[in-house]
């Protein structure tokens, strides 16, 4: 049932004869009409409103009523900091991006569309973020293993050659003149100067000064991940050079010219083991060692 | 009152008047809410700086309904609450009776003074709805406006309010 509220019905003057009639003859009537009698009486403390006018007035701001943006103290700051960030966003997709790993370290990274890379000592990266889907160029200088995610044309390129691809794995190493491709899955385009090769997957492919060569490779990813430098028909200095970046050490050699090549694989972890198989195949001895610098003579 | 000014509030004319019309409702109001002066002067003055402002986007026959709410977001941080003090106007009625009998002055006034102690027991709610129809003399559809409630809730205000004072009058005697 809705509720009747006779009361507020009274006061407003609402009630039927009846209704009155019947509330005339409460006792709590004769209260009820001095409240509201009195109440009527009552009145709320003075107020000056001329004087609340002329301050309304001459308190608001009508004009101009709209209030530019940039006469605020927070849409300054708050324009100064979208300004930075339109910057930040713009100088770091347009610029080049550079990954390096120094001398004794290996660094991972991934590329704007989820390729992996693992850059090996000594090695230095250089590619543009900005529209990287459409253009995948990159700059290598050393040797990096790359697991290329499919899309369009990859292209590494190095001061030696250049190496396409259409989303695979393998590994490009362009060292001292001498441009190593090793492909682990699928196919891979290198372009050595004017000489093209295709190669598939489990072969490399070796570009030294004037000479070619092709191979089969069993791993299925470069040895160098692991730890492991594995040489191929390999100058000792060309061994010696990867040692001291692998190490990050400096390695002098005291001795004749060897022209002897070398095959074979040396630990990536482990200066003293390395050095011990280069000096017995070569025939030197270890004269100095320490962890910066390490002085190899003829035995 | 007529206003046919196509600036509407924005005429200094209009605005005045809709200001005189008006300020005594809300400033008084505002009272009746908080029972401090300076706080419904300071609200009241708010209020219609806002109006004053905004006066081309708010159209004269909303400048009422505009200026309550403005008061009552305003308030919404308020909760403070002193004793509304209230005084008796010298009404009509009181003067041709001042030649009655003392005791029935004396009794007069005992009842004045007990009716405001009342006053000061009842809720918030039950109090501006209450005084807003005493002093004011709103109509319950113009309070239930300002308050933003139905009609049917300031009716229960009402009613909730004189059985409230009822009771604690005869509570004193």
């Amino acid at each position: 049932m809705e509720e009747k509220y006779e009361l507020a019905k009274w006061l407003a003057g609402e009630m039927t004869e009846a209704e009155l009639q019947a509330f005339q003859n409460t006792p709590d009537y004769a209260t009820y009409v001095k409240i509201a009698d009195y109440s009527s009486q009552l009145k709320a403390p003075d107020f000056d409103s001329d004087l609340l006018y002329q301050n309304t007035l001459s308190k608001a701001q009508k004009e101009p009523k709209v209030i530019p943006l940039y006469q605020s103290k927070w849409m300054k700051i708050a324009a100064v900091f979208v300004v930075l960030l339109g910057l930040t966003f713009f100088v770091k997709t347009t610029s080049t991006s550079t990954e390096i790993a120094e001398n004794g370290k290996k660094t991972s990274f991934a590329l704007p569309d989820h390729s992996q890379i693992v850059l090996n000592s000594g090695s230095e990266i250089e590619y543009k973020k900005w529209n990287w889907d459409n253009n995948r160029t990159l700059h290598l200088k050393g040797e990096a293993y790359f697991k290329v995610a499919h899309g369009k044309k990859f292209e590494v390129s190095t001061q030696l050659g250049t190496v396409t691809v259409l989303g695979t794995q393998f590994n490009v190493k362009a060292r001292d003149n001498r441009f190593d491709v090793t492909c682990y899955e699928g196919r891979v385009k290198v372009v050595h100067n004017n000489h093209e090769v295709i190669i598939t997957k489990g072969t490399s492919v070796t570009f030294d000064a004037d000479t070619f060569e092709q191979q089969t490779v069993q791993n299925t990813k470069p040895e160098w991940t692991v730890n492991q430098i594995v040489f191929k028909k390999e100058k000792l200095q060309r061994i010696l050079n990867e040692l001291q970046r692998q190490y990050n050490c400096e390695i002098v050699l005291n001795a004749n010219e060897n022209l002897q090549l070398f095959s074979g694989t040396l630990p990536a972890d482990n200066l003293k083991t390395a050095l011990q198989i280069v000096s017995s195949t070569y025939h030197l001895k270890i004269s100095k060692f320490e962890t910066t610098k390490v002085i190899l003579e003829d035995f | 009152m007529e206003h046919t000014d196509s600036n509407g509030i924005c005429e200094e004319l209009v605005f005045s008047r809709f200001f005189k019309a008006n300020v005594k409702s809300l400033r008084n109001y505002l009272y009746f809410k908080f029972g401090n002066e300076e706080k419904a002067n300071d609200i009241t003055q708010e209020s219609f700086i806002k109006l004053w402002e905004n006066c081309k986007n708010v159209p004269l026959e909303k400048a009422k309904s505009y200026i309550y709410t403005i008061a009552n977001n305003a308030s919404l941080n308020e909760i403070a609450h002193q004793k509304v003090v209230l005084k008796y106007a010298q009404s009509q009625t009181q003067k041709d009776r001042t030649n009655l009998n003392p005791e029935f002055l004396i009794e007069e006034e005992q009842f004045k003074q007990k009716l405001e102690k009342a006053i000061d027991s009842l809720t918030e709610a039950q109090r501006t709805a209450f005084l807003l129809h005493r002093i004011e003399g709103k109509k319950y559809h113009e309070i239930a406006v300002i308050l933003d409630i139905s009609v049917k809730a300031v009716e229960k205000r009402i009613h909730g309010a004189l059985i409230t004072l009822r009771t604690e009058i005869e509570q004193f005697k």
